[in-house]
């Protein structure tokens, strides 16, 4: 029966306005998205790796920390985080980095008791972070300028792959709650940018003896190149950490004691994404899979035709319909 | 002997048993306690997550290892309709049946599981995909395959039932059915290579947990080893529902499909142990297999489930029902362990500290597979899925003549073109 | 100091014939306790009662007190004390027989009475040395009666029993030996090798670091148990970093930014306007001074200086803050370990897991039983029907 004009125009309406409510929909979210943003900066979708020689990072020397952990107060106030007093109700003493908390003091002692060493832990800032390419749709991003790795919570899912792609185990989820966030370190870029006359992160800023500072990685990588110089022997391996692991990060480590015993994990020098490079190899431009999938359509088109008949011939014999 | 046709509904038996009504009750509750979830987050009042556990039960039993197990849509059908292997076009309607459960379900519990489900719209805006993200490809390549092909894959079962029970639809349902038949090998194309793109992702995902993933399990391998996995997995899933379908329903079995199946598993099983054992070998990592305390336990745990339960059934005591159910069984065991390691039993996050599901993580768990285990007893039974005869077709119509008089299920004539 | 006729009477007499109550001398001994409650055999475990027994039956030590390069502080310390007040110490609790800010002699009165109090008590009394000795030129920048000090406290000192050197001065130099130390001004020990030497450095040190020391002397005849700077270890075993009131604010990162700020008025640490707690050992944290609590520098919203120490008083600026190397203060243990221990294992959880796995083990073994039972095998089917289709 042919379709009247009426209804022609009614499955047209009906197949239409779906589409023009997608198209609307996907037009108006991301701008939703980005007034939702809370710091009015521009996400920057692209995700490549900063030019190492502007990146700000810090230089952390567990050889002049005092375990203060006037950073954590800092870091606390500068980014409005409530202080993590779950332990006891009193203190501000979290266990680890977690959702309050985004810059942790931690203590390593010897087994008899006789050496101890203060370890500052928050976000490496990494050249090539694991997080960020883990992440799927953009949720970490890397600033243009300054290199910062930091949290945008319009493309986060809450997946938590950042957590597992990080091998110093740096992103905090929000556990609690219905709208989680991950939390992490992000060298104060949203206290920064909000008031101008803040010119350096919070930790850095409050540090009484200097043990961790603000710079950019070439200044910070040659200071602590200095102390190493200055100081024979007293520096663990004469090395700093970050220099090349994990293909290079933004926050260089000095200490006396060992690096895996403070909780600097073995990393080696190769950036964590470069493990996936065999895997990026096989889906280059799709080549392989539509190769494969050519393949198989030529394949099973061709027995598909044969089946079919077969079927056919099985449908009249037998007056049982065909299955599909 | 009995040698499979075409696809039978089980019949003569009600869909609401006391077993539907007291899954449908549990599933009520493991529901009420999802939406319990989403109001309070996923602390520890609904799991055993932590930052160093980030990822739980869900994601890695629902999502990574029961869509390992339902794999026989690809799997099997690779060997059918590539392959051109006849004997199985009969279990092909089983296979793509636990396939779609396995996904449909496995991808809502994915959506259960994710913190901020309101943001997963930009899957679908490509611009805005981080393309070296294997979780990416997981999700935009999961959703298509699941929405798709699989679903597509999945009609005709229902194409057939409107056409029997509501003849005034008839039609529509007869012309999409030749749609679908005209353009079936692209549908199934996709249908294969999808799967075999995101279950190798799957194990790219692991990769990137480095040195927390113990070496015996960590390579780069680990997409191939995966996606393998899931086809022997997917056989294995097959095989399982066909001889419960016996002993439930009293379905024969058709000797030669079954042996042709377990034949392709052992195949793949022998080929799959090879490979692992040459990757750890030129990993350098062979003495780690004897020296690595638990984990040198855990991969000979999968190894002899697996590996023994395929030279069981190479022997001729794997022709008798009760060794080969027993040996799929304990592969399945074996390969979901193995899919379940590199997450989970072989992820150490730093320290002493551990993981171990809650109450209300393992309920919501078990609630999506019970929602999968009620589609396919409500499928089996309104559905032509499960292999049998042609006699077994007109024994059937038989029955539902006398029950629905006016239907009419033999002596078809095809439609004027 | 006229020579009491009772100078031989036990203390106890002497207090009670002054009229000095026994619930005084009680809150004395307390005093006594509280301040050295380990490390002075005197105190350690005994409670007030049995210090005052102690204490009262022995014999008024006599003390020859001599100043040198010195302010007098550590005889104002002294005179801090109101239980027993400075009149009641120096008559009764001891005899003090030479003293040249507290007698009333000058002159050569004052000659002969040093001269008969070292005479009369040879190789009996205990000899207080406050202040240091210059030894420049042939000591002739300190003279006590034309001789240099040198030689005086030679002299003397070679009749004593044992020697307290009071006040940082006497126990290394002190203020007058601050750089360029012009008079090479040293404390007592550079000078006497041969004689029992207890330093109570401080500027000014506690008055009753002294009076336990001395008091032990005389209950017991010997000094107390001394670190490798003879510095006694009752007193000076501990940092003030470890006994101070403000370290929860250092431990919670709560600092005092400068002087008068907010962050100063809360009483916060002080450690970033220079303080020099955490590398100086002293007992002020828990003994402050006057009998005041909280009196004392960093109660008073002043870092420490460090006034016990030779490396440090008159040598490390007031507000240079002390760095992390010379930390000697063990660290609490709140700090968070290096690898967290996080993960609960919920006995309803290992059941529920239990239960299933157990319900699925079960039903596979019915299963495969049931299986079992029909005994069929494909290769029998295979074998039965080999015509089949």
């Amino acid at each position: 029966m042919a379709m009247t004009r009426r209804e022609a125009f009614k499955n047209l309406a009906k197949g239409t306005l779906p589409i023009l409510a997608a198209g609307c929909v996907s037009a108006v979210l991301p701008q939703v998205a980005h007034a939702e943003e809370e710091e009015r900066l521009e996400a920057n979708p692209k995700y490549h790796k900063t030019d190492p020689a502007k990146a700000l990072g810090l230089l952390y020397d567990a050889t002049r920390c005092v375990g203060c952990k006037s950073c954590m107060v800092a870091c606390s106030q500068y980014n409005e985080l409530t202080p993590d007093t779950r332990q006891d109700g009193l203190h501000q003493a979290p266990p680890a980095l977690n959702s309050y908390t985004k810059n942790i003091i931690k203590l390593w002692r010897s087994e008899d008791g006789s050496d101890h060493s203060y370890f500052k832990q928050q976000c490496m800032h990494c050249i090539d972070p694991g997080c960020m390419n883990a992440c799927m749709f953009g949720g970490l991003q890397k600033d243009e300028a300054t290199g910062v790795v930091w949290w945008l919570g319009s493309k986060c899912v809450g997946c938590r792959y950042c957590e597992i792609a990080c091998p110093f185990h740096i992103p905090s989820f929000q556990w609690d709650g219905f709208n989680p966030k991950i939390v992490k370190c992000e060298l104060c870029r949203t206290p920064m940018a909000k008031d101008p006359t803040k010119k350096q992160p919070g930790c850095t800023k409050v540090c009484p003896t200097n043990a961790v500072i603000y710079g950019t990685r070439p200044e910070l990588l040659k200071e602590a190149k200095k102390r190493i110089a200055d100081n024979p022997g007293k520096y663990y391996q004469s090395k700093v950490f970050g220099e090349h692991e994990a293909g290079g990060t933004q926050v260089l480590y000095l200490s006396r004691v060992a690096f895996d015993k403070i909780g600097l994990p073995d990393v080696g020098e190769e950036s964590i994404p470069s493990g996936l490079k065999y895997s990026h190899m096989a889906y280059k431009w799709l080549a392989l899979p539509i190769a494969l999938y050519a393949g198989m359509v030529y394949f099973a088109g061709k027995n598909f035709k044969d089946h079919s008949h077969h079927l056919a011939e099985e449908q009249k014999e037998t007056g049982l319909r065909a299955q599909l | 002997m009995t040698r499979w046709e075409r696809s039978v509904p089980v019949y003569g038996i009600p869909v609401l048993t006391r077993g539907f009504w007291g899954l449908c009750l549990f599933i009520a509750f493991g529901l009420v306690l999802t939406g319990y979830r989403e109001v309070v987050g996923l602390g520890a009042s609904v799991s055993g997550m932590s930052d160093p556990y980030a990822w739980g039960l869900w994601k890695t039993f629902n999502v990574m290892v029961l869509t390992g197990l339902g794999s026989g849509g690809f799997a099997v059908g690779i060997a059918a309709w590539v392959f051109n292997n006849k004997k199985l076009h009969s279990v092909m309607r089983v296979a793509l049946l636990t396939s779609a459960l396995a996904y449909w379900t496995g991808l809502a519990m994915l959506g259960v599981d994710v913190g901020r489900p309101w943001n997963f719209y930009w899957v679908i805006m490509p611009w805005q995909w981080n393309v070296s993200s294997p979780l990416l490809e997981i999700a935009v390549c999961m959703s298509l395959y699941a929405s798709v092909p699989l679903l597509l894959e999945n009609l005709p079962p229902i194409f057939e039932y409107i056409i029997y029970e509501f003849p005034k639809w008839r039609g529509v349902a007869e012309t999409c059915e030749k749609l679908m038949a005209k353009v079936y090998p692209f549908i199934i194309g996709l249908a294969y290579i999808l799967p075999m793109m995101h279950q190798s992702s799957l194990g790219a995902l692991m990769v990137l947990g480095g040195k927390r993933v113990n070496v015996l399990w960590q390579t780069p391998c680990l997409p191939i080893i995966y996606v393998w996995a899931a086809a022997f997995l997917g056989y294995n899933c097959v095989t399982l529902c066909l001889l419960l379908a016996k002993l439930a329903w009293k379905r024969d079995l058709d000797p030669v499909v079954m042996a042709e199946l377990n034949k392709i598993t052992v195949y793949l099983i022998y080929a799959w142990t090879a490979f692992r054992f040459l990757d750890i070998l030129v990993r350098g990592q062979i003495l780690h297999v004897f020296t690595d305390g638990y984990f040198s336990f855990l991969f000979w745990v999968e190894t002899a489930l697996i590996l023994g339960s395929a030279y069981v059934l190479s022997t001729e005591k794997g022709k008798k029902l009760s060794t080969m159910f027993n040996a799929n069984l304990l592969c399945a065991v074996g390969g979901m362990i193995y899919r379940f390691s590199p997450t989970t039993l072989a992820f150490s996050a730093k320290g002493s500290s551990f993981y171990f599901p809650a109450m209300a993580e393992i309920i919501v768990c078990v609630t999506f597979i019970a929602i999968a285990v009620l589609g396919y007893l409500v499928a089996v039974k309104l559905l032509a899925i499960l292999p049998g005869t042609n006699a077994d077709w007109n024994k059937m119509a038989k029955y539902e003549e006398k029950v629905k008089p006016g239907i009419q299920l033999t002596g078809y004539a095809p439609a004027d073109h | 100091m006229a020579k009491d006729a009772n100078a031989q009477d036990t203390i106890a007499q002497s207090l009670k014939n002054a009229g000095y109550s026994r619930r005084d001398f009680l809150q004395l001994c307390t005093t006594l306790v509280a301040t050295a409650p380990m490390g002075l055999a005197l105190t350690e475990k005994a409670t007030p009662a049995e210090v005052a027994k102690a204490v009262g039956k022995a014999k008024k030590p006599s003390v020859v007190w001599l100043h040198f390069q010195d302010c007098t502080g550590c005889s104002e310390t002294l005179l801090r004390t109101s239980k027993p007040d400075v009149a009641d110490l120096i008559i009764n609790l001891i005899s003090l027989d030479y003293h040249e800010t507290l007698m009333v002699a000058c002159g050569q009165q004052a000659e002969d009475a040093l001269n008969s109090a070292v005479k009369d008590n040879e190789g009996k009394f205990v000899l207080v040395v406050e202040g240091s000795i210059p030894r420049k030129d042939q000591g002739i920048y300190m003279k006590l009666g034309g001789k240099p000090a040198v030689d005086v406290l030679k002299e003397v000192g070679s009749k004593a029993a044992a020697i307290i050197a009071i006040g940082s001065c006497a126990s290394w130099g002190g203020v007058p030996s601050a750089d360029p130390n012009p008079t090479d001004a040293v404390g007592v020990d550079s000078i006497i090798t041969n004689k029992p030497i207890v330093n109570i450095p401080g500027c000014p040190p506690n008055p009753y670091t002294l009076l336990g020391v001395v008091l032990e002397f005389a209950v017991f005849g010997k000094l107390p148990a001394c670190d490798d700077l003879k510095r006694p270890k009752f007193a000076y075993d501990r940092v003030i970093h470890d006994h101070c009131p403000r370290r929860a604010h250092f431990d919670a990162g709560r600092f005092a930014e400068t002087f008068g700020s907010p962050s100063h008025r809360e009483g916060w640490c002080l450690f970033k306007l220079g303080c020099k707690g955490p590398v100086t050992h002293a007992g002020c944290s828990t003994r402050h001074f006057n009998e005041i609590p909280d009196c004392w520098p960093i109660g008073n919203g002043s870092p420490c200086f460090g006034c016990t120490e030779k490396s440090i008083a008159f040598r490390v600026p007031l507000f240079d803050r002390v760095d992390a190397h010379g930390f000697t203060a063990t660290p609490p243990d709140t700090y968070a370990p290096i690898n967290s221990s996080i993960g609960k294992f919920g006995a309803g959880a290992a059941l529920l897991v239990g239960l299933a796995g157990g319900a699925i083990g079960g039903a596979s073994w019915a299963a495969s039983q049931k299986l079992a039972s029909s005994e069929e095998t494909i290769a029998d089917e295979a074998k039965s029907n080999p015509g089949g289709k």
